[in-house]
């Protein structure tokens, strides 16, 4: 049994350092301008020794584009989410500890953000400051905060009754002290795991708002792109969509395996 | 009791919160519904014309204050790009996104729970690597993708289902389901990844207990132990799971609906926001909103029936 | 013949009708005689909006409030004004009045009978700035409209107003509705057209039934159903399933594909409307003609009309409508000379590298995102570093089109085949559509000048001049005219007779479906 988890988590691991080589390295190796020279006499060419995962509707290489992507994808990903833990992190902390009157006036502006429909949000977002890779990260890092600020504040909730924070607040530590070296440590295994999987969430989020002209502006390329621009030709170049597809879902597969495996070592309750 | 009303004055004071976000987001919003309606035949003389006619031109807080007033006092006012009242618009949508939203989640539940259990029960084999790799299909891609797949698949292979529209339930209620299969399948996908990680985990934490143990050494069979002892009571927190993503389905039917020309709520939302059509983002928004917050306190509700523990929290 | 050949032989036949191509043979369907009744399905790439005929400036739902209203004249396929509501129309000498005769019996929906006081109606609820009519200003010289009897109208001009006839064969200006019917318009047109409104469920569908009492005979469909799906991919799939009996605006990529798929028939007209890149005057590089020059060497027309419309348009200089009197035929684009465009470019005191252009592209034309591709790596080989933002309609007319907040970007307009129409509102100083900025001098005088010049041949000479300078000083590249496009069922009959000689508008009056 144990050795599985193992094996689960090592496959998991695998995954994530390849893709994350892919990113890294990828875009140095490929040759310069390869993921967008057109080739109109090859438009979408199945998969051949000349074009390994096939070309899109203008003629590109997809192997080429698949690898540009990477890049594109995990840095909107990794970005979006680390924004909304920057934001989330104090809003939860916060709210949590405190608790009374202080967490009910952030829960209530965390809930009023949360019934908004985050299509609403990106469509501002996008129109006010025009659409581009940072606003991409920003309206995906603001439409995640609700959720990661409210599940910080659970946990905030549950360490801060813990008897070894009433010791400390008896003791007279001030309350900054105490969250930091008492409340944050506690929860970083909640948040950590819960950004793992919010970085899936976020590549598939850049997809969703590639579908509105938001995200990844082409020429460049990103999985989201890629798989939005594939989808009025499923049934005639379905390698358009399968090449950005399966890296999307090896990616998040990697993620996912990993943060089950991170929840098991890091979170003591789940034992 | 102070919880439930506790709970009610803060979902009255969020209510009042999104009026003022939406608003202003709204407001914000470049272009208006005149812009849209011309496209490009307006110029300056016409649009200044529309807009007056329109009722664009009051002053911002007087919109706003029109508006709340409004929304109190049932005149929740007419959609500009399709002339018609917002309540008539809203009561005929509403009826084909709940069709959706509870097919889509029956759906879900009916494919996550067998897969969780499965999962479950044969923790950590291969079974249990089946099963949590097939409910990640489902969110390893967008769910405009499934749509189009469940489109080609269903209705252009195989010709089982209707490839787009609606029919109203009052007329032909076999016909409405048959339309909301489809995109009902596609966003079931989506929803199923979560509630069986969350079956799994429940039914391994109820499958180690010590009455399961003392069932099982009574003699029961193995199915009656799983199905009607453990999951009896490992379904509380996943239909808890499912309220919470009730939220999450209505922002999802945005897309799905357009893309299977399936007009419900999400739908009417999307070209409210796509054409400027400020009062009609501004009622829709607001009711997806209060559903969203309505559902949010169920499970609150629920939850305080089920785990009297919360109460001090 | 070959797709590309058709195109080029049609380029070359200009002024001779509009150009139809049917994947079927004319006569598999000609032998046979049209029987009435069934309802066609339509599957509409738009949704309908506002049903008011005067309020309605899309596209989207002027097709299908074509098939409700009649206009007082209407155009032959050569684009001459014929009567329509009326039955003779004459024009005064000095071009100050119009006399029309209206048709005896013309009913309308609700079955009363057409009279001038009808026309009075429509035309002063049009010119209403209350209105919000989108096509007001057609009637701004408009001093008096007179109906000495139950079948005459006379309008009085205070100036002269040479299009202003032309004008009126379009729905949005010529159309004839019942007296007082103006406040129900949105929600319940009424007209004199070939069939009858039913009901609108909105973005779902909008039904339609036959006028018996139509003043050109009844159709021969007992009732049209418009369903409105807007995914290009769904639309597809229903006309293959059989769910649809015919779609209009198949995707651009997918015609050669359905052309050669028996199942389906497949109709392509061209001009549904003429795209082209703009350039923002205003913009400090843009206000040197040498950059506009130079930009225009930089594009190969033909090779970016196949990449991004895969061949369904036909390049072309001049926006004018192919089959008008006006189209110059004498001019030719400009060939591709990428390493001229740098020297040029260099010579206007832009070197190689020193040009960085944002190119804002809308979503709401998904082949303009392709061509903004494409551009890119022209450019990049000529060292002008372009930058693409993808904007939503409504950002796009909000920015570009309202407040001329961009450097490059491009759009097309349906076949504006009027040509005042056209060069002054496009291309005029003043014109309305002017969101470039251009300001022109000659061209100010030109579209000026053709207004008040009342002979014909005159006028259309104007308007060569006025392409011919258009391209000279490269104020726009005016790139191709984009097909039409409609897929059917092989049971549909007389597709020739649904796309309306503006290119643009469809009406089923003479579809008829073989059982």
């Amino acid at each position: 049994m144990k050795r599985f988890k193992t094996t689960k988590g090592m496959i998991g691991i695998v995954l994530l350092t390849l893709i994350a080589l892919i990113a890294i390295f990828g875009p140095m190796v490929i040759p310069p301008d390869a993921a967008t020279a057109m080739d109109m006499r090859a438009r979408r060419a199945p998969p051949s020794l000349t074009h390994l995962f096939g070309t899109d509707q203008l003629g590109r290489d997809l192997l080429f584009r698949v690898i540009l992507g990477t890049r594109t994808s995990l840095e909107i990903a990794v970005s979006a989410v680390l924004m909304s833990v920057i934001l989330g992190l104090p809003l939860g902390l916060i709210s949590g500890y405190f608790g009374k009157w202080i967490d009910n006036v952030l829960m209530r502006f965390v809930d009023t953000l949360l019934a908004f429909p985050a299509l609403l949000l990106a469509l501002t977002i996008s129109a006010v400051l025009g659409p581009n890779i940072q606003n991409t990260i920003i309206a995906i890092g603001v439409a995640f905060t609700p959720y990661l600020a409210r599940i910080i504040r659970g946990e905030a909730l549950r360490v801060a009754q813990m008897p070894y924070v009433e010791a400390a607040r008896s003791s007279g530590t001030t309350d900054a002290m105490i969250m930091w070296r008492h409340v944050l440590p506690n929860i970083l295994p909640a948040v950590i795991v819960q950004a793992t999987i919010s970085l899936a969430f976020a590549i598939l989020a850049e997809a969703g708002l590639s579908f509105l002209g938001l995200g990844t502006q082409p020429p460049a390329a990103s999985w989201g792109l890629m798989i939005q621009a594939s989808r009025d030709q499923l049934d005639i170049a379905p390698w358009t969509a399968v090449v950005p597809g399966l890296a999307v879902a090896l990616t998040v597969l990697g993620l996912n395996m990993f943060g089950d495996v991170l929840r098991d070592i890091l979170d003591p309750r789940s034992k | 009791m102070t919880y439930v009303l506790n709970r009610l004055l803060s979902v009255i004071l969020t209510l009042f919160l999104i009026t003022l976000v939406t608003f202003a987001v709204t407001n914000i919003l470049p272009g208006d519904v005149a812009m849209m309606i011309m496209g490009t035949q307006s110029n300056p003389e016409a649009l200044a014309g529309l807009r007056q006619s329109l009722g664009l031109n009051d002053p911002i807080l007087v919109q706003y204050a029109h508006w709340v007033g409004g929304l109190l006092s049932g005149d929740w006012g007419n959609s500009l790009i399709f002339k018609k009242p917002i309540l008539e618009l809203l009561s005929q949508k509403i009826v084909a996104s709940a069709v959706l939203v509870v097919m889509s989640m029956g759906i879900a539940l009916a494919l996550a729970i067998p897969l969780g259990v499965w999962a479950a029960v044969h923790r950590d084999k291969w079974q249990d690597t089946v099963s949590s790799s097939s409910a990640l299909l489902g969110v390893s891609l967008p769910d405009f993708f499934w749509g189009i797949v469940m489109i080609l698949v269903f209705a252009r292979w195989l010709g089982w289902f209707p490839s787009s529209g609606f029919v109203d339930p009052s007329l032909d209620f076999w016909g409405t389901l048959q339309h909301a299969f489809l995109p009902a399948l596609a966003l079931g996908l989506g929803l199923m990844a979560h509630l069986t990680r969350m079956t799994r985990s429940t039914m391994t934490g109820i499958l180690s207990q010590e009455f399961i143990r003392v069932a099982r050494a009574k003699g029961l069979t193995e199915r009656t132990v799983i199905w009607r002892y453990a999951l009896a009571n490992a379904i509380g927190p996943v239909i808890t799971i499912a309220g919470l993503q009730i939220g999450y389905l209505f922002g999802s039917i945005i897309v799905m609906e357009s893309l299977f020309g399936y007009t419900g709520m999400g739908w009417l939302t999307y070209q409210a926001l796509l054409n400027r059509d400020l009062p009609l983002i501004q009622d829709t928004v607001f009711v997806i909103a209060g559903v969203v917050m309505l559902t949010n306190l169920a499970v609150d509700l629920l939850y305080v029936v089920i785990d009297p523990r919360i109460r001090l929290g | 013949m070959k797709r590309r050949d058709f195109l080029r032989s049609s380029t070359a036949l200009l002024g001779s009708g509009i150009f139809i191509g049917t994947s079927l043979p004319i006569a598999a369907w000609a032998e046979d005689a049209p029987v009435s009744g069934g309802t066609l399905i339509w599957g509409h790439s738009e949704t309908t909006q506002n049903l008011d005929m005067h309020q309605t400036g899309t596209a989207s739902s002027g097709r299908v409030l074509q098939n409700i209203h009649s206009s007082i004249v209407t155009v032959d396929k050569d684009l001459n004004v014929i009567p329509g509501l009326c039955e003779s129309f004459e024009v005064a000498a000095d071009g100050l009045s119009y006399t029309f005769k209206l048709r005896p019996n013309v009913k309308f929906h609700n079955g009363a009978t057409m009279t001038s006081a009808d026309v009075k109606y429509s035309f002063e609820r049009c010119k209403d700035p209350a209105t919000g009519a989108v096509n007001f200003e057609v009637f701004n010289n408009v001093a008096a409209i007179e109906t000495p009897d139950d079948l005459t109208v006379i309008i009085k001009m205070n100036a002269i107003n040479a299009p202003f006839l032309s004008r009126l064969s379009e729905n949005g200006a010529g159309v004839i509705m019942p007296v007082d019917s103006g406040p129900t318009q949105g929600t319940n047109p009424m007209g004199a057209g070939p069939f009858k409104f039913v009901s609108y469920e909105v973005g779902t569908v909008v039904k339609m039934a036959r006028h018996e009492e139509y003043w050109d005979g009844p159709a021969f469909l007992d009732a049209v159903e418009a369903r409105e799906i807007t995914e290009p991919t769904t639309r597809l799939t229903g006309l293959r399933t059989g769910e649809l009996h015919m779609i209009n605006d198949i995707p651009l990529d997918r015609v050669g594909e359905l052309q050669a798929d028996a199942a389906v028939q497949v109709k392509t007209w061209f001009p549904l409307n003429f795209d082209f890149i703009n350039m923002n005057h205003t913009y400090e590089p843009f206000q040197n003609p040498k950059v506009r020059v130079a930009f225009d060497m930089i594009i190969d027309k033909e090779a970016l009309m196949q990449g991004a419309l895969w061949g369904q348009g036909a390049t072309t200089p001049s926006p004018s409508f192919p089959t008008s009197a006006a189209y110059n035929k004498d001019l030719k684009q400009r060939p591709q000379d990428i390493e001229g465009a740098k020297a040029m470019l260099a010579d206007a005191g832009y070197p190689e590298g020193s040009l960085n252009i944002v190119f804002k592209a809308t979503t709401n034309y998904p082949y303009h995102i392709e061509t903004a591709q494409i551009l890119v790596e022209w450019f990049k080989a000529a060292g002008v570093n372009l930058t693409i933002e993808q904007l939503t309609w409504a950002d796009w007319l909000s920015q570009c089109w309202v407040d001329k907040d961009y450097q490059m970007t491009m759009m097309n307009f349906f076949s504006l085949w009027e040509s005042d129409f056209l060069y002054y509102s496009v291309w005029n100083s003043t014109g309305a559509y002017n969101y470039r900025a251009i300001n022109d001098p000659i061209i100010d005088d030109l579209t000026a000048k053709a207004r008040i010049t009342v002979d014909d041949a005159a006028r259309a000479d104007i308007y060569k001049q006025v392409q011919q300078q258009i391209w000279a000083e490269s104020h726009d590249i005016i790139l191709w005219f984009r097909n039409g496009t409609i897929g059917a069922q092989p049971a549909v009959m007389g597709l020739d007779t649904v796309v309306h000689p503006n290119g643009s508008n469809l009406n089923f009056h003479k579809v008829w479906i073989k059982a």
